[in-house]
């Protein structure tokens, strides 16, 4: 059998999470030993048109964008979403609760009007092409990463947490930062990071998007228990989970 | 077997000798403002005045992730049996009926191999309560004091700490406290007033019926308002099973190693407050609404494992659900009173 061609590609984000393959270091080996990677512009400079497995990193911001994402859908067999940028829109979407024209005033002053600088609303990839497969994080987590390519070489389908993050906090011992009267996005955040932020300390800042089903019927009651409301737990919100 | 009494001091350089000389010992210490179990460096970080830790001493006999078997696609499976020699120092009564339930339970219907080949290797140096914490509620469930399963115990009377040794792996223990002379009929007396005391004081939540009537209560109430007045604020998020001691629900994964042709089997912690617990094959979730799990959790506790163990009502009154449930619904106590204002248990 032949090794499935794998293509990595970046839209509206930082490369964090593509850093955050390279960062596996020697498990990268094994990784290039199962399949054959034909386009990946950070670690690479080869391109290709054939692929089996896309990997896309970042979302979607600019009219031109989408375009590009139907071409790859097209093209990719398997299509996978790679951490909060792609898989929820994460803090590209911040954009979103501005007016456009104000946000590129702002960001890049007298050359906001170039051509190259329009800037539609922003989405995540699922949004603009069907996904089979995400993997959330901000960064993604390089052990869900190789887990879920496993899976899939292996025809397992991946799953993922769908379970909030208190899960993994209270495995690590942590006291809830709502007992010290902070609020956390924890019990509304899907798991599988391993809760690194509560445990140094930190809250849960939401980078892996919601369980999909959030209980968030019971948020004013609770945020009311504990001296907070609801516009307090909306506004950490925004960072990662704006519309 | 025998019932000594040591001076504090000698009992710290028992410690500081177990440390020394034994493969491995767990004992609570602090962490931040609360307490935990873990590897225990010295014998001033012990802490046998704790009021509770964060989690149960669980984690230890039933770690969060034990590998059960390494396999090979196509080909042979090794099961792996990884106990290893441990001392668990400070457990409560509490926890210590809480181990005496999985004791049970995983050594009827399937014999647990990999639990039981752990659990014999640990020696369990319990101590009586000193501190209560804010939401312990042993006391309602007679778990304030226990009366086996442990190798020792160690209760505190102010100037001493008398020692009872239970079983051999406990008696061999006492090589390493030299000073200890058996316990005189005062200091006798005295541990007898803690335990009294205990009985009495570990109640911060008091359940209204005896715990034996909880089988026939919840019988009497499945569809109970109680579960979807209270369920409605639950998030779903495990932290009243991932604190429990009593909890020992797992999952069982397969993880396969780059190799693409050997792995391992492993099983984690799992929990029936988490959406997809009850989710099976073809994607069928037989408990899909919080209020289907939430009361779940209270009949396991209250009437499913009692009927496996004797009666034995599988909730040991240790308050940590209470502390951990951000939605502050987690409180069995609350829960089963509630059921009692209108219900006739005869």
């Amino acid at each position: 059998m032949s090794k499935p061609r794998v293509a990595i590609f970046d839209f509206a984000c930082c490369e964090g999470c593509q850093l955050q393959i390279v960062n596996l270091e020697e498990e990268i080996i094994d990784l290039i030993g199962v399949v054959d990677v034909v386009e990946w512009r950070e670690a690479m400079s080869e391109q290709s048109h054939e692929y089996d497995i896309a990997i896309i990193e970042g979302s979607i911001t600019r009219p031109e964008d989408e375009h590009r994402l139907q071409i790859i859908r097209s093209r990719a067999k398997v299509l996978i979403a790679l951490g909060a940028c792609a898989a929820i829109g994460g803090v590209n979407k911040m954009k979103n609760n501005f007016d456009f024209n104000e946000v590129k005033r702002c960001v890049y002053g007298k050359d906001a009007e170039m051509p190259h600088l329009a800037t539609t609303t922003t989405r995540a990839v699922h949004e603009v092409v069907p996904v089979d497969f995400t993997i959330p994080g901000c960064p993604i987590n390089g052990e869900e990463f190789a887990r879920v390519v496993r899976e899939l070489l292996l025809g397992k389908t991946p799953t993922i947490p769908d379970y909030p993050v208190c899960v993994e906090c209270k495995a690590k011992e942590n006291v809830c930062r709502y007992e010290y009267g902070e609020i956390c996005l924890g019990p509304i955040i899907r798991a599988g990071c391993g809760a690194p932020c509560p445990t140094a300390g930190w809250r849960c800042f939401g980078c892996r998007g919601f369980v999909d089903n959030p209980n968030v019927d019971a948020a004013k009651e609770v945020m009311e228990k504990y001296k907070l409301t609801v516009d307090d737990l909306k506004q950490k919100m925004v960072l990662f989970n704006s519309k | 077997m025998s019932v000594n009494t040591v001076s504090k001091d000698q009992f710290k350089q028992f410690v500081a000798a177990l440390i020394a000389s034994e493969p491995s010992v767990v004992g609570v210490q602090a962490k931040g403002d609360r307490f935990v179990f873990d590897d225990l460096k010295s014998a001033d970080a012990l802490r046998l005045d704790y009021d509770v830790s964060i989690l149960s001493p669980r984690k230890y006999v039933m770690p969060q992730k034990e590998t059960l078997l390494k396999f090979e696609v196509g080909g042979d499976c090794q099961s792996v049996q990884d106990g290893k020699p441990l001392i668990l120092l400070g457990v409560h009564p509490y926890d210590m009926a809480a181990i005496n339930q999985m004791d049970e339970l995983f050594s009827q219907d399937e014999y647990d191999t990999h639990y039981m080949c752990r659990r014999r290797q640990i020696t369990i140096i319990a101590c009586d309560v000193v501190s209560p914490s804010k939401n312990v509620f042993a006391s309602s469930m007679g778990t304030a004091t226990v009366q086996h399963g442990y190798d020792m115990l160690l209760t505190d009377v102010g100037e001493s700490i008398i020692v009872e040794v239970r079983t051999d792996k406990g008696r061999v223990l006492m090589n390493h406290m030299p000073a200890a002379r058996p316990a005189s009929e005062d200091d006798l007396a005295k541990r007898s007033a803690v335990w009294e005391k205990n009985q009495h004081v570990l109640n911060k939540h008091v359940l209204e019926c005896k715990p034996s009537y909880l089988p026939k209560l919840l019988e009497k109430n499945y569809d109970h308002p109680v579960w979807e007045e209270k369920a409605r604020l639950c998030y779903s998020c495990g932290s009243c099973n991932q604190v429990c001691p009593t909890c020992y629900c797992f999952d069982v994964q397969d993880v396969v190693n780059w190799d693409m042709k050997t792995g391992s089997r492993v099983r984690v912690w799992d929990g029936c407050l988490l959406e997809n617990f009850a989710t099976v094959a073809g994607d069928h979730n037989f408990r899909k609404n919080r209020s289907s799990r939430f009361r779940h959790r209270l009949y396991r506790k209250g009437k499913y494992v009692p009927g496996k163990i004797g009666g034995q009502i599988a909730c040991v009154g240790c308050g940590r659900c209470i502390t951990a449930c951000t939605a502050d619904i987690a409180n069995p106590v609350n829960v089963y009173n509630q059921l009692m204002e209108r219900t006739d248990i005869g």
